[in-house]
């Protein structure tokens, strides 16, 4: 089954959501370990756990840091070094923390990683939203893979003229410094070419768009993004009233 | 269809100023065109075409982009323009509904965010709010107009030159407009590319369009052309039936490329008491080498035997350059022209055999050095040019060959053998693109490598340009540098050239 852009946006927004609502360590790992699968199964495993890893890495690091050594309510104290206590409390509580992190990156990038972008655009524009937004976000995503492609051929036509990209770092950002130059005067020119080649086919034109692809949004899929939608806000209300009495004290 | 004989598009450009120019960069060209004609406009580089091109396609406005003194006619509907602020405004969408215009880079025509041909082609009528249903039948048509039918689900990231080409013509014509003016449409197309561009532009004009092609060669598509217009130095200098034209010394004068000019500027470069042809040891030498890219990565498992084949570029591929030889070497487009280039001199690395230079491989050496031998042009100049001025652009990577007094000797020497002396202090942005070509000419130039690479030199190149060119090819192989010219462009070349080679399946077969 072909899941609509949305559908799969408000399934990853609700997880999300649950998932730090109810602040469960247990949940969070579940979550974490279903996007993993499904990552796998849908073949990006390997670029979704490489950005979650550099995007969530060092914030767990700093977690562990934080609250495993420094934790003023911790009273289980494991090991002692100074100021420095790590007890069981700190560590239970970096933790929580550190696992609904991961499992809200992980779900929010399963979906970036898979959702089809041109779908996306068009289930936008369907919706009335803006189309300029919709391009906005396409060009984001297209973006970093032309800039890369451009540097690329400039760096391949400077060596070619006899640099040579070795020796130290300042060498290196000297020759980033001549690779700038020509990218930015392209990137420039292309936005020129490119904004007279939009406006001549009406992108800015005030009124309606339509959409040429068609994206099915069957009703089945309808009715479970509303129901996702009230799972998770019922999810947020449970947690504010299990916490209310807590918050008040 | 018998072809119809109403005026589709009047124009009288008295004058047209650039915002911030000094100089009017058109004045007094005045032409009409009518429905079902194909008419050409000429003229060298810098001669005005693509701001002509512009203003008839509405990509240029008056009062917007520049100052305008003049009129516009189209389909019957007069603006005159006195270059006040009370002057008419165009809105460009509805003006390219009906004069649409096609840039030289047709992948700058794209939206870059639509996944499909079909989709590309209906992002200017989704913009005009065009019922879904509408848009389909209207891009059936098109695509059938433009040969572009069995394309129709591809990524037009994936498209050749010439199906890009063709795909931005669908774009500017699923409006139907009644004119269409196309920048270039032939530029560096394999003939294949070029037979598909003609061939639909010939449909559209049977079709009643009326098509202005706007080019600095007197080409297949000029020939087929009912009427001239030639341009220079921003001025109409002759205009009319072809035939009247030819022998005009206007259009001698204008620097655009005649059929059989390159023949007589290149007449001198066939091997002379002076080049040493074959003789000697070679200089650049491949032995067995093969090529593929990688495949990319896929969601829906690895790739078919079919894609790798398809990324294998070349297969135990032969090829030596002797000292004072030029060699041209053809392909269609894709063919792996321009990767072969960039094994010469280490940019890419093959995967298997050897790429020698001067009799030493050249496997562990980095580009930078191997540059000092091999020069390489690129297609695109603009890639390659990043100082701040022409001499300064010359003189890079100079003084650890040539040391500091050597290097400004030679990069004004290169500068004045392609005949930009006058240029020395100039930004190379603000060059034409011809010059910008010739300036990374003169880069590689001053190096005086022993091998010389040059990757479609000729694209952007008025007749003088290609003189310019021929001269400084022919002055390299004189001096004792192998010389190779990837082109397409068969005017040139073919005379040019002491061997030729064409793409066979992955390997080089004399042609």
């Amino acid at each position: 089954m072909r899941l609509h852009p949305f559908t799969a946006l408000t399934a990853a927004a609700c997880t999300a959501v649950a998932t730090t609502a109810a602040a469960s360590w247990q949940l969070s790992f579940a979550v974490s370990i279903i996007s993993s699968v499904l990552a796998v199964r849908a073949g990006v495993a390997g670029r979704v756990l490489s950005a979650a890893a550099v995007t969530v890495g060092p914030l767990c690091l700093s977690l562990v840091v934080l609250h495993g050594l420094f934790f003023p309510e911790g009273r289980t104290v494991l090991a002692e070094w100074g100021p420095a206590r790590v007890t069981a409390e700190g560590l239970q509580f970096a933790l929580d923390l550190a696992s609904r992190t991961s499992a809200c990156v992980l779900v929010l990038l399963l979906f970036s990683f898979t959702v089809s972008v041109p779908d996306l655009v068009s289930a936008l524009a369907a919706s009335r939203i803006p189309p300029q937004f919709g391009f906005v976000l396409a060009s984001t995503l297209t973006l970093l893979p032309a800039i890369v492609g451009s540097l690329d051929r400039i760096r391949q036509a400077q060596e070619a003229r006899g640099l040579l990209l070795r020796g130290s770092l300042l060498a290196h950002l000297g020759a980033l410094r001549l690779q700038m130059v020509p990218l930015v005067q392209g990137l420039i020119e292309d936005a020129g070419i490119r904004g007279q080649a939009l406006e001549a086919r009406g992108f800015g034109a005030p009124g309606p768009h339509t959409s040429y692809r068609h994206v099915d949004d069957p009703p089945g899929q309808q009715i479970f993004r509303a129901l996702a939608l009230v799972l998770a806000a019922a999810a947020v209300a449970l947690r504010l009233l299990a916490s209310w009495p807590t918050a008040s004290l | 269809m018998t072809a119809t004989t109403r005026t589709a598009l009047r124009a009288r450009i008295n004058e047209f100023t650039y915002h911030g120019g000094t100089a009017a960069a058109l004045r007094d060209v005045g032409l009409e065109i009518e429905g079902g004609s194909l008419t050409a406009i000429l003229g060298g580089s810098g001669s005005g075409k693509s701001t002509l091109g512009k203003l008839l396609g509405g990509w240029l406005r008056a009062g917007h982009s520049g100052t305008l003194r003049g009129s516009l006619e189209l389909g019957g509907t007069r603006l005159d323009f006195d270059g006040s602020a009370a002057d008419p405004r165009i809105n460009p969408a509805e003006w390219f509904r009906r004069a649409a215009f096609v840039p030289q880079e047709a992948a700058a025509m794209l939206s870059t965010v639509r996944s499909s041909v079909a989709e590309e082609l209906a992002f200017g009528l989704e913009n005009r709010a065009t019922p879904r249903q509408e848009m389909l039948r209207a891009v059936d048509r098109t695509a059938a107009v433009t040969g572009l039918s069995g394309l129709l689900d591809r990524d037009p990231a994936t498209l050749s030159g010439g199906e890009l080409r063709r795909l931005a013509v669908g774009c500017a014509v699923i409006t139907e407009p009644e004119v269409l003016v196309l920048d270039e449409p032939l530029a560096s197309l394999d003939p294949a590319g070029t037979a598909q561009v003609t061939d639909v532009i010939r449909n559209l004009v049977a079709g009643g369009s009326a098509v202005v092609v706007l080019s600095q060669a007197v080409d297949g598509l000029a020939l087929q052309a009912r009427q001239w217009i030639v341009l220079d130095d921003g001025t109409a200098t002759a205009a009319g039936p072809p035939g009247k034209i030819t022998e005009s010394a206007e259009l001698e004068a204008s620097g655009v490329r005649l059929p059989g000019s390159a023949v007589s500027a290149l007449a001198s470069t066939s091997p002379g008491p002076e080049r040493v042809l074959g003789k000697g040891p070679a200089i650049l030498e491949l032995l067995g080498v093969g090529f593929s890219y990688p495949v990319a990565s896929r969601r829906n498992g690895p790739a078919t035997a079919n894609e790798v084949q398809r990324t294998n570029v070349l297969r135990d591929l032969d090829f030596s350059l002797r000292p004072g030889e030029i060699v041209r070497i053809v392909g269609p487009n894709g063919a792996g022209k321009s990767t072969l280039l960039r094994l010469f001199n280490g940019l890419l690395r093959p995967s298997s055999g050897d790429v020698r230079v001067g009799g030493n491989s050249i496997a562990r050496t980095p580009v930078g050095r191997v540059a000092a031998s091999v020069g390489l042009l690129f297609q695109h100049p603009r890639d390659q040019l990043f100082e701040r001025t022409a001499l300064r652009e010359v003189c890079f990577g100079l003084r650890p060959l040539f040391g500091p007094g050597g290097a400004t000797v030679r990069a004004l020497a290169a500068l004045d053998e392609v005949g930009l002396s006058n240029a020395a202090q100039v930004h190379p942005a603000e060059l034409s693109a011809s010059q910008q070509r010739l300036l990374a000419l003169a880069t590689v130039l001053a190096r005086e490598p022993a091998v010389l690479a040059l990757d479609e030199p000729t694209v952007g190149l008025d007749r003088h340009g290609v003189e310019r060119l021929s001269h400084a090819v022919k002055e390299a192989a004189e001096r004792g540098a192998g010389v190779v010219l990837v082109t397409n462009d068969a005017g040139y070349g073919r005379t040019a050239a002491d061997r030729n080679l064409e793409f066979d399946a992955g390997r080089l077969r004399e042609l």
